[in-house]
């Protein structure tokens, strides 16, 4: 039996490198909300082979032998509630470094801004360098901020417009804070 | 003051472009109202009872008679004639239509102006000192460390989606008259004796439900540092704070919960790693923002005093002037000069408000009179800060005519009020019609000023936008049963003797409210000793005279309630 493993899938990500230009890709990675638990990941759909678990489902099932030999081949990354503590967990996920290839971060609605506190923690304290994706309530005028605090991909909710998300990441050409991406803008010949 | 580099105006007009294409959106049906309303808040723009409200951004409370200017255009050309000035340093414009927000914003753009983030759920306009710069009881200008928050708070990525709204007040002065203790995060700034500036800060202040007043969580901060330790403090907060309850989500409730020494202490635990980060400010950031708030070119002037300057004017007009001086007028860091409080509450009028021609003629008198810049105050009116002592009767001549020269400053009809029930959509009963009712009630000008110093201050709701916590007398409509009812608090105060007011008892009806008031006001005026204030005559007796008088003059109607909630109770 095939068991759905997310109400909401998007076959289409945008990536958007941290030097790089912002582009749409096939989206090889199902979310997984955990439920249907029945002691293992459940069968995917959409012919993704890649599963995103639940971190907190994670910290109880990583030492499965099943689940060793799927991360092993690089199947398995993990999302991040937006109420997980992350810097309690430090250490796995400083292990998880060696086994996801990527992690995410989740918006239960577009309005609760914990997940981009996650990104920058992920990014600035605990050196996470490989991919950070948004997923959940993902509307495209969020993407600039979450662009900016540490995520480079994004599963927008699925009624989202692909190409006015693309967008949105050069609406600014100018910022007057640090962030991932770059330090503020200070002003030189281009601007004087 | 302040002038826009070439970042600053590219970022308020990529702002407007993109505001632009977001009400196109809107408005062709492909963004929800639901996900639009966020966008819209955090610029500045409210969907009221009767239509869209814009809030525009008054940073600090700077304003050149070139952006007055621009304001009086926008209530001429997109409003009805007036705006609204509001307790943080904004101006309300209430009557606006969606399809023209963005080109009201573009307007404002051209003189610097904005209205981000004067709304939402993010770090809102910083409000400070009206007369910082001038004040004679000034430690520290708090200008540049305002405007390079302003900067750094601008589009914020990681705290653009907080908790709940989040204000800044930052003040350099003795006194304090920013409300500083009843804001999210209160900065005072103070030097050391090599002329060092560092920042105390406040947490956890706030009004509304639960109007608590901040605790200092940071001693002796070196300004550079401010960036990467507000980081730190909006991370916890943004992380920890409540967001399963909009009336628990204020960073007061978090401070409060965890206590204000915990508080601190995971503040400093994030900081710790970042405290040393690029994030923090430069000494050329500063010299790039401090060189615009050097002092204008004053005249060398010998001071007069008030005597002095009260004979110098004609006889027949000393005893109004004098009154005007005392109350309207403050002193100043130099010699021959003074700042001019221009009173927006004029009776009958409704606080805070000035009309198109008003705005004209107060930025005419600033250039006149003053250098071309004005002041925005918490309570609501302007300041004309850098005035010759020796022009002050030419101004007060000009500024009877605008209905801006009302001695009332500081007494019991300088109301603060918010738009209450007659715009805005969130307001449980009106403010302005109290407002007037108690103004036509005090309207006699030689016992205002016998009464002295009493702050009246009125809100629609538990919002708590007229600040009604902190006022001597707070008045705070509610509702019940679909009635419109005002519960009275006294005791309340601001500056650095900031107090909460306690709520006397039951809630009275519109009309009891004057008879109320006049319960309260004879009450202090039999008891008070000699040179007593409101306030300290309140202290010194406690509530129950006053709550004694306000139910014993009140109509019936009141008896019969307080005996239904006996009942129910």
């Amino acid at each position: 039996m095939t068991t759905s493993i997310s109400s909401q899938f998007n076959s289409n990500i945008i990536h958007f490198p941290k030097d790089g230009e912002p582009f749409l890709a096939v989206n090889e990675w199902q979310v997984w909300n955990g439920e249907q638990d029945e002691g293992g990941i459940p069968d995917l759909e959409h012919g993704a082979h890649k599963v995103l678990v639940p971190f907190h489902w994670w910290i109880t099932h990583h030492k499965n032998a099943d689940i060793i030999e799927r991360a092993n081949r690089g199947e398995i990354g993990v999302w991040f509630a937006a109420d997980e503590d992350i810097l309690k967990h430090a250490g796995l996920i400083e292990a998880g470094k060696k086994v996801w290839p990527l992690v995410a971060a989740h918006f239960p609605i577009f309005r609760d801004g914990r997940s981009f506190s996650t990104a920058a923690l992920l990014r600035d304290r605990l050196d996470w360098q490989s991919e950070i994706r948004a997923i959940g309530d993902v509307l495209i005028d969020q993407l600039l901020q979450s662009a900016r605090v540490g995520f480079d991909s994004f599963e927008l909710r699925p009624d989202q417009n692909l190409e006015l998300g693309l967008n949105q990441f050069d609406l600014f050409t100018v910022t007057t804070q640090n962030s991932w991406r770059g330090k503020r803008s200070l002003l030189n010949t281009e601007y004087v | 003051m302040y002038k826009y580099d070439a970042i600053d105006k590219t970022l308020i007009d990529e702002r407007v472009a993109q505001f632009r294409n977001q009400v196109e959106r809107r408005l062709n049906g492909t963004l929800a109202e639901e996900e639009f309303c966020p966008l819209r808040l955090q610029n500045g723009l409210y969907h009221q009872r009767h239509a869209y409200m814009l809030r525009v951004a008054i940073p600090y409370g700077l304003l050149s008679t070139k952006q007055l200017r621009t304001l009086a255009l926008i209530a001429e050309k997109y409003d009805r004639n007036y705006g609204h000035f509001t307790t943080r340093q904004n101006i309300q414009y209430n009557w606006v239509n969606l399809e023209e927000t963005p080109d009201i914003l573009a307007e404002l753009a051209k003189v610097e102006m904005h209205a981000i983030q004067t709304s939402g759920n993010c770090i809102r306009n910083i409000t400070s000192d009206a007369f910082a710069g001038v004040a004679a009881d000034e430690y520290v200008d708090p200008r540049p460390v305002c405007e390079l928050l302003r900067q750094w708070s601008t589009l914020h990525p990681e705290f653009a989606h907080l908790p709940r709204k989040f204000k800044f007040a930052i003040n350099g002065a003795k006194e304090d008259r920013t409300v500083l203790l009843c804001h999210d995060v209160g900065i005072e700034l103070h030097k050391n004796g090599t002329g060092q500036l560092f920042a105390n800060l406040y947490a956890g202040g706030g009004m509304g439900r639960t109007p608590i007043l901040g605790s200092l969580i940071k001693q002796d901060l070196p300004w550079q540092l401010l960036p990467s330790y507000l980081t730190a403090l909006l991370r916890v907060y943004n992380r920890f704070g409540r967001r399963d309850n909009i009336y628990k989500a204020r960073i007061k409730i978090l401070v409060k919960a965890l206590g204000p020494e915990e508080f601190a202490r995971q503040v400093e635990g994030e900081w710790t790693h970042i405290a040393n980060g690029d994030d923090n400010f430069t000494q050329a950031e500063w010299d790039r923002v401090a060189k615009h708030f050097t002092k204008p070119a004053y005249k060398t002037l010998h001071s007069l005093t008030t005597e002095q300057l009260i004979a110098s004017t004609p006889q027949a007009d000393q005893v109004a002037f004098a009154r005007w001086h005392e109350r309207n007028v403050r002193a100043h860091q130099v010699p021959g000069y003074a700042s001019v409080i221009l009173s927006l509450k004029h009776h009958g009028i409704a606080p805070g408000d000035a009309s198109t021609a008003q705005m004209h003629a107060i930025a005419n008198l600033a250039d006149q009179f003053s250098f071309g810049e004005l002041r925005v105050t918490h309570e609501q009116n302007l300041v004309l800060a850098d005035v010759e002592q020796t022009q002050l009767f030419a101004l007060w001549e000009e500024a009877k005519k605008q209905k801006i020269a009302l001695p009332n400053i500081g007494l019991l009809t300088d109301i603060i009020a918010c738009p209450g029930g007659d715009f805005c959509s969130l307001a449980n009963a009106k403010s302005l019609p109290i407002a007037k009712a108690i103004q036509e009630r005090f309207d006699d000008l030689d016992y205002l000023h016998d009464l002295g110093d009493i702050s009246l201050n009125i809100s629609g709701c538990i919002n708590s936008c007229g600040h009604h916590h902190v006022g001597n007398i707070g008045v705070l409509g509610v509702d019940k049963d679909g009635e419109e009812w005002y519960q009275i608090t006294l005791g309340g105060e601001q500056g650095n003797d900031a107090a909460i007011g306690k709520v006397i008892g039951p809630s009275f009806y519109a009309d009891e409210i004057p008879n109320v008031m006049s319960s309260i006001i004879d009450t202090y005026v039999g008891q008070r000793s000699e040179d007593e204030s409101f306030i300290e005559t309140y202290r010194r007796l406690g509530m129950t005279p006053f709550k004694d008088a306000a139910y014993k003059n009140a109509r019936a109607k009141a008896t019969q309630q307080d005996t239904a909630e006996a009942l129910l109770s």
